[in-house]
């Protein structure tokens, strides 16, 4: 009973952070118009990427034509202002495009902490009043994060008993169980209903880290591994907030005051109530546009189980936003998505070919999501993107058969087949078919016939980057606010 | 499922082509995406806040009418003072006169209207291909229909298409399917009507005796050209509609390329071609036939309901090759 009445006050909490947000927000917005785009994505699935490409597309007027706005002309100026927000850093975008088109190309490196950048576009509104009394400016903030962190945002809807049991029975099943061992080892071990000792909490978290780190590796690539800070800890480093793990124990467990269950309950409902919930509030709470990237790549490459992994893990980070149609209720008191784009990432490592069959695929993986979206009255769409384009097509003839591939300088230590690259040679590559029908990514059929190998950045010739539908998902997501 | 399996492979480019069983061949980066572009869009002028010109031109326009009405009832009013049966003559004839005025501007507007609804049709068709976008592939297709439902001329075609209106398509494929039966038809007749002008421009250049006269004859054709193409294309081009057609197609012309310099027939301009080497007035002709196929071709781009892709557009050539034919042998046997 006490339980349920704690949360009942944390749901009045919650709701009135939203509400002051969206009050806030809305005082800030009918000075001047803002545009909050949420760029999501779990980690690896290119952000920070995509970010760069964003801005340095908009502030080189590169060839974008399928954005209207800047296609005819009306967009006359482009910018970067000084931070809105003076307790966030600045997305370090000069850094990101010095790396990415210096010498050595690389791509950025993992993002480790938050960061913003605020944008303003000058533009020429096409109705008349408008034309005549608005101001034609709309600043866009855009925030990078690591994508790590995303996972946390399930867990404010689960006590710590429901976590552990849920993490326990999921370590337990097939590719998990192997890497697991050693933590499964100690946790075996371990009695929630002794009395709690330090030692205990710091073995058993250290060890839940490394089984979670284990499970990022490339060859199982698995995506659902909350607590995000435990794999980047960020300035939390050894704090208290992290040495918790699950505990195997039942859902429904009451633990006794002073019990190794109490600690570990309590330091995960800090966790929750000061790491999760202000990013949260502070970040999610108040979208207004949000493209989710999907990087169905890498999982593809490792299999079946990363795929499934994969979409458990979008359907429960989606579930944590507020979707749906804005009214004036809305607009005062708390904020809701209204455009969702769901995009698969790094589309250039395929032939344009099989941007559909891709395109299939991550809507199985986001299908949850998108019936929710739709269902609140967002509007939502799927696209195939690829922000910086680091190939080009080519076909092979071999022995009479025709091959699509995909040509670039592959990165150094990628190998396919026999063949091991060095980082210098260039190489087209052919990276097997997607499957026609999408269901069968998900199943396991598809095992060795696909392989993905990533490339160098693109050498930088021109101003601006080639890429694959960036302007589409421009126009989708910010199009309609310069009419 | 018997599905033939193709293994992921990587083929390392060296630089000397290792040509063993396998060939690479590098696809063209700008096939990547075709863009289409709405060319009335293009072509209009930005209209920023109030057009002075037209409002000096309207309040012109209704002290004319004023001054004129105004004389009108004077002079009938003169004529009832001398005789009632000349007055109510002249009273007749005023209303004869006046509703005649009405309807010729009623279809100005008209005419104009319908120019405005292919621009717009033009734009939403270039959006849903662009995009695409159902909701707006739907408009395009039943702004289309509605533009043609009216001719008995297009009564099969919207039969055929009407065949395929319910199946499920993607909305590009929907737009493209419609152009296909609806507007494609159309293309084969505009190049029909532009190919006939330019031999007509050719040989009026030809055989017109003064160097002022052909221009008036050149013009005339042009002008009759573009009208031609209009109607086709489903527009109606009154006077107006017609005047503000031609200034579109001048500047879509100046837009899109300039003279033709890229279809690589300068040299036909700079040296008037074999032709111009036998006979001035001929060679003069066929630069102005060349030109008059090249204002069919903008025409065409801009009164077509549906933008074309550019690498379908008709090209210049095409047209040329009519004209030569037609010109005569010396052009052939070069």
């Amino acid at each position: 009973m006490k339980g349920r009445q704690t949360l009942k006050w944390n749901d009045i909490i919650d709701g009135s952070r939203l509400a002051t947000g969206g009050l806030k927000d809305f005082t800030s917005r009918l000075l001047q118009p803002t545009l909050r785009l949420g760029v999501t994505g779990l980690s690896r699935s290119g952000k920070t990427i995509f970010i760069t490409a964003l801005v340095h597309a908009l502030l080189q007027k590169a060839r974008l034509p399928v954005f209207e706005a800047m296609a005819q002309g009306r967009i006359s100026n482009t910018y970067l202002e000084p931070q809105p927000d003076d307790d966030l850093p600045r997305f370090a975008y000069e850094n990101h495009l010095e790396k990415l088109s210096g010498t050595d190309r690389q791509w950025p490196e993992g993002t480790k902490r938050l960061s913003q950048l605020r944008l303003t576009l000058d533009y020429e509104p096409t109705g008349f009043f408008a034309r005549n009394f608005g101001s034609g400016k709309l600043h866009i903030d855009i925030i990078d994060y690591p994508g790590e962190w995303l996972l946390d945002l399930p867990l404010m809807n689960l006590s710590y008993q429901q976590w552990s049991a849920n993490t326990v029975a999921a370590s337990r099943l097939a590719p998990r169980s192997v890497l697991a061992t050693d933590w499964h080892h100690h946790v075996n071990q371990m009695n929630a209903h002794q009395p709690a000792h330090e030692l205990d909490a710091v073995k058993a978290a250290q060890l839940f880290t490394a089984y979670l780190a284990r499970c990022r590796k490339d060859d199982v690539s698995l995506s659902s591994l909350p607590p995000g800070r435990f794999l980047l800890p960020g300035d939390l480093e050894g704090s208290p907030l992290l040495t918790f793990a699950p505990l195997d124990i039942s859902a429904d467990t009451q633990f006794a005051s002073g019990t190794l269950g109490h600690l570990m309950a309590r330091r995960y409902d800090s966790y929750v109530a000061r790491v999760v919930k202000p990013f949260f509030f502070g970040h999610f709470a108040r979208l207004d546009r949000q493209i989710v990237l999907v990087d169905a790549l890498t999982a593809l490459n490792a299999g079946a189980n990363a795929v499934n992994d994969l979409r458990t893990a979008l359907t429960d980070v989606m579930s944590s936003f507020r979707l749906g149609a804005n009214s004036l209720v809305t607009e005062l008191f708390g904020h809701r998505v209204e455009k969702i784009l769901f995009a698969a990432t790094k589309v250039d490592l395929l032939h344009h070919t099989s941007h559909d069959r891709l395109e299939n695929i991550l809507r199985i993986l986001v299908d949850d999501a998108a019936k929710r979206a739709e269902f609140a009255g967002a509007t939502y769409d799927v696209s195939a993107l690829a922000a910086i384009r680091a190939t080009r097509e080519a076909t092979v003839t071999q022995k009479g058969e025709v091959l699509a591939c995909i040509a670039g300088i592959p990165e150094a230590g990628e190998s396919i087949g026999k063949i091991k690259f060095s980082g210098e040679t260039e190489a087209a590559i052919f990276p097997g078919d997607l499957p026609a029908d999408a269901k069968t990514a998900l199943d396991g059929e598809l095992k060795g016939q696909l392989k993905f190998v990533r490339f160098r950045p693109p050498l930088f010739k021109d101003v601006t980057f080639p890429h694959i539908r960036l302007d589409r998902a421009l126009e989708f997501l910010i199009g309609d606010k310069f009419s | 499922m018997t599905r033939n399996t193709r293994t992921p492979q990587a083929f390392v480019i060296t630089d000397k082509h290792s040509a063993k069983k396998t060939e690479i061949i590098f696809a063209n980066d700008d096939t990547a995406q075709t863009i289409v572009v709405a060319p009335i869009t293009a072509v209009r002028r930005r209209n920023r806040g109030w057009r002075w010109g037209n409002i000096l031109l309207g309040a012109i326009a209704s002290l004319i009418t004023l001054w004129a009405g105004f004389t009108i009832t004077q002079m009938i009013e003169g004529f009832f003072a001398s005789s009632p049966i000349l007055g109510w003559t002249a009273l007749a004839a005023a209303g004869i006169a006046a509703c005649a005025a009405l309807v010729i501007m009623l279809r100005e507007i008209w005419g104009l209207a319908r120019l405005r609804r292919i621009e717009k049709l033009q734009l939403t068709a270039a959006h849903a291909l662009n995009q695409d976008d159902e909701n707006s592939a739907q408009q395009t297709v039943a702004g289309l229909v509605s533009l043609y439902q009216n001719q008995p001329n297009h009564a099969w075609n919207i039969k055929n298409y009407n065949i395929h209106a319910a199946d499920i398509l993607d909305p590009r494929d929907r737009v493209r399917l419609a152009e296909r039966y609806l507007v494609d038809p159309l293309d084969e007749t505009a190049h029909r009507i532009i190919s006939k002008r330019a031999k007509r421009v050719t040989l009026l250049t030809t055989v017109t005796p003064a160097a002022t006269l052909d221009i008036l004859f050149v013009a005339a054709q042009n002008i009759a050209m573009l009208r031609e193409l209009a109607t086709l294309y489903g527009g109606r081009p009154s006077t107006f509609a017609t005047l503000k057609l031609a200034r579109m197609v001048v500047t879509h012309l100046a837009i899109a390329g300039g003279l033709a310099l890229s279809d690589n027939f300068i040299h036909l301009f700079v040296g008037k071609g074999l032709l111009g080497r036998l006979s001035t007035r001929f060679g003069e002709g066929a630069v102005n036939g060349i030109l008059t196929s090249r204002i069919g071709l903008a025409a065409c781009d801009v009164c077509r309901p549906i933008p074309q892709e550019a690498n379908k557009r008709e090209k210049l050539g095409s047209l040329l090759k009519e004209l030569a034919n037609f010109s005569g042998e010396p052009e052939k046997s070069k």
